[in-house]
């Protein structure tokens, strides 16, 4: 197992929000895993929810192995794989909580598939994580994405679904990052990378 | 007699009081843009191209009123029966008991045809009849509530005549309205952009009650499934175009990003 120093600060501000607020959490570059982990794990482990991880970053096989690197059992998370299917043989994947939506520009599909993943779950308390508004900003137009966050947001804050948006904000278009600042109820900011 | 007379007569209702009785679809997201379903004995046309989920969505509303207990019926003109329920079994929604226990019932056309002795290719004004006849005895037998055909293109290719397939379908809407059937007619077209037709023949539309379009948005290279309900008597409805996706529960509606409603081929990407 690699040894890993998670960030307890995260876990702490988690235990403010409610089942129907939205985090938007900024992280940067070469911390990103770490804030990832870092709000993942009190989500699982010490408030038990279920959920459902939307990859847009990584192919969805590559981000459990990550997780199973540090010791994190992600078996119950259901993951939406936004990625693999852009490339060839990437849906051939040895893990059955996988789901692929054929490209991040289907960002209706995304959210219908994340809500039928939902209904299919036992668990009554759930968070959906996106990773990431960053990645999201590549393929999509910037009023487009803008909109999607703001149905996005509200529609699982109606549904008591608690949204956590990872964001890497030097590389999100002002636009949807102001937006996003507006629909999100929360704020977990990791953006600054402090080199010691 | 003077206006008070009349307010006696004739009071005078807050708008929006009456409201038709509903067949609720019970499809997901479809009853809300409805107001709350289909007015109950209406003949709705679901037109749609290729691939864009027809069969799926009339499957799903035969399965949601057989759940509540009603009798459903399907005529199936474009594949045989077996195929079509073979398609169907991969949806979770979809229990072969229903079938089985009869509560939806299918019917492939060509043997319908064959029973009436219609294998021709053109059917005139006496094969028409006799076909509403059939259908209508059918679901006045059964108890019929909901009835799909599908499609109606298809059997209307066989009726040479605009005027025919317009009789045949006026008629026969009417008859199985006044037997409290709720029916959609499942329609082929080529096309669901802003300019098209809703049906191939041009006469389906303005028959039927209401009006489903179902089609693809192209978004750089990729299909999105749209639904948009273009006309409902009797019920206020949306109007706008949503995002669909055929999942194992059923189809499932999202309003479609504005940004993104219109087909890139329209030019108007990113304007």
């Amino acid at each position: 197992m690699i040894m890993f120093e998670l960030d307890q600060g995260i876990a702490d501000q988690l235990t403010e929000v409610a089942l129907n607020s939205a985090v938007q959490v900024r992280c940067g570059n070469s911390n990103a895993f770490m804030v990832t982990a870092s709000t993942m794990l009190p989500l699982l482990q010490s408030f038990e929810m279920s959920g459902v991880y939307i990859s847009a970053s990584r192919g969805a096989a590559e981000i459990i192995e990550a997780f199973e690197a540090i010791g994190v059992d992600v078996s119950h998370i259901q993951f939406l794989d936004l990625v693999s299917s852009g490339i060839l043989g990437g849906t051939n994947v040895p893990y059955s909580n996988v789901h692929f939506v054929d490209s991040p520009i289907m960002l209706e599909s995304v959210l219908l598939r994340t809500l039928y993943i939902l209904k299919t779950m036992d668990s009554e308390r759930n968070f959906v994580l996106l990773d990431s508004v960053n990645s999201l900003a590549i393929y999509n137009e910037d009023r487009m994405l803008a909109e999607y966050l703001h149905t996005f947001i509200n529609t699982f804050r109606q549904q008591e679904v608690l949204s956590v948006i990872l964001n890497v904000p030097d590389q999100t278009p002002p636009l949807v990052l102001s937006n996003l600042d507006l629909y999100c109820t929360d704020l977990i900011d990791r953006g600054q990378v402090v080199i010691h | 007699m003077n206006l008070s007379d009349l307010a006696y007569m004739f009071p005078m209702q807050p708008a929006g009081q009456y409201s038709r009785d509903r067949c609720v679809t019970g499809v997901h997201g479809l009853d809300e843009i409805l107001r709350g379903g289909i007015p109950y004995g209406s003949t709705v046309l679901a037109s749609g191209t290729c691939g864009s989920g027809k069969t799926t969505l009339g499957m799903e509303f035969l399965v949601r009123g057989a759940d509540s207990g009603e009798a459903c019926a399907h005529f199936t003109a474009t594949e045989p029966s077996v195929k079509l329920l073979e398609n169907i079994r991969q949806f979770k929604f979809f229990d072969i008991k229903m079938v089985d226990s009869g509560l939806i019932n299918v019917f492939d056309m060509d043997v319908l045809y064959s029973w009436l002795g219609l294998e021709k290719s053109s059917f005139d004004l006496d094969d028409v009849h006799s076909l509403i006849k059939a259908i209508v005895d059918i679901v006045n037998t059964i108890g019929v509530t909901r009835l799909v055909i599908d499609s109606v293109t298809t059997l209307c290719y066989k009726i040479k005549s605009e005027q025919l397939i317009r009789d045949f379908l006026f008629t026969l809407g009417k008859k199985l309205a006044t037997l409290g059937c709720t029916t959609i007619l499942i329609a082929e077209i080529t096309s669901a952009t802003e300019n098209a037709h809703w049906s191939s023949f041009g006469v389906e539309e303005a028959i039927a009650d209401g009006i489903i379009v179902l089609g693809d948005v192209e978004r750089m290279g990729h299909l999105l499934r749209f639904l948009q309900v273009v006309k409902m008597r009797g019920t206020s409805h949306s109007r706008a175009k949503h995002a669909i996706e055929l999942t194992p529960l059923g189809v499932m509606l999202t309003p479609m990003l504005k940004w993104g409603a219109m087909s890139d081929k329209q030019n108007r990407w990113g304007a």
